[in-house]
Order: C-alpha cells, then sequence, then structure tokens
C-alpha cells in the first residue's frame, strides 16, 4: 500500500514536472512569452465553457478593458517628478520670500 | 542595440520572470504537498531557482546582441 502511495505521488509530481516542461514555461524567454499569450487568449473561451458547464448561463462581466497601460504611466511619471524636481529650488525661493513678506506683515 | 529593442528584451525579460516565478512556486507547492510534509522550503527553492532561471535567460537574451552567432558568416 505504502508501495503505491509513493508511487501515484510519483506520477502526480512528474506529470506536472512534465507538462511544465512541455508547455515551454521552463524554456527561453520567447518560449515563455508565447505560453502567456496563449494562455490568456484561451482563458475567456475555458471560462465560457465552465460556465455552461455549471449550467449558470449568466453573462460573464466583460473585463472592462482598461486603458492604462502601465508603460505609459511610468513614463509619464518619471517626467513629471523630474519636471517638478527641476523647478523645485525656484519654487522654493519663491515660497521663503513669500513666507518671509508674511511674517514680516504680522510683525507690523 | 536600439532603445526599441531593449525595450522588447526588458519586456520579455519581466513577462518571462513572472512565468518562471510561477511556475517555481506551483512546482515547488506539488512538492511540498507531496513528498515534503507541507514544510515550506520547497516552496522558496521552487521560486527561488524560477527567479534565477528567468535571471539567467535575461542576462543570456541582453547579451547575445554583442556576441557573433554561428549563423553570421565571417567577413575575412
Amino acid at each position: 500500500l505504502a508501495a503505491r502511495v509513493l508511487a501515484t505521488k510519483v506520477g502526480i509530481a512528474g506529470g506536472a514536472v512534465y507538462v511544465a516542461y512541455d508547455s515551454g514555461l521552463l524554456g527561453g524567454s520567447e518560449q515563455g512569452s508565447e505560453a502567456l499569450q496563449k494562455a490568456r487568449a484561451a482563458v475567456p473561451p475555458a471560462i465560457e465553457e465552465w460556465m455552461k458547464y455549471f449550467g449558470l448561463q449568466t453573462q460573464l462581466p466583460t473585463i472592462p478593458n482598461i486603458e492604462f497601460s502601465p508603460v505609459q504611466a511610468w513614463n509619464s511619471g518619471v517626467r513629471w517628478s523630474i519636471s517638478r524636481l527641476s523647478e523645485a529650488p525656484t519654487k522654493a525661493g519663491e515660497m521663503t520670500t513669500q513666507g518671509v513678506q508674511y511674517v514680516r506683515e504680522l510683525l507690523k | 542595440m536600439s532603445e526599441r529593442e531593449l525595450g522588447r528584451k526588458l519586456d520579455r525579460c519581466l513577462a518571462d520572470g513572472v512565468i518562471k516565478l510561477g511556475t517555481g512556486l506551483g512546482l515547488g507547492i506539488v512538492f511540498s504537498v507531496l513528498f515534503f510534509k507541507r514544510h515550506t522550503w520547497p516552496i522558496s527553492l521552487g521560486s527561488g531557482a524560477g527567479l534565477g532561471m528567468a535571471y539567467s535567460n535575461c542576462q543570456n537574451d541582453l547579451r547575445s546582441h554583442y556576441l557573433l552567432h554561428r549563423n553570421q558568416k565571417v567577413e575575412r
């Protein structure tokens, strides 16, 4: 019995490793990104199949096409912060003069 | 290497890293549950190995631009 349990375990583990190897998950960068694209394309039909199987004909809320691109956001974020940094000394000078004026008026 | 090419390579590196981390995590969980009595170390080992594979792939990918490849004819 112990041998059978061990054999099933080895079978499951070996199968998992084989599936990972076969779908190119452990290969080079090209294979990996291909596998990711395939998976992303295959997810909605798979979800539909599962819904039909369970008899739920509800309309799956379509994932809103998010117009947010991390790359664009990052680039614009970098540009914004660097421009703020370059303006910072001037702004700081202005704010100190304003602050000094304000305090002077208070002390009059 | 042009900036566009570099950008594409870095994108591939990131995607590859995510995939290999996930794969390593998954395989680590499988092995931890099946053979190692639900200890944590196979999971960390798997994710670490996945990240290392991704790093090595990325390194080779970025270096390949500066190496001479066999399919390129060498002009004498």
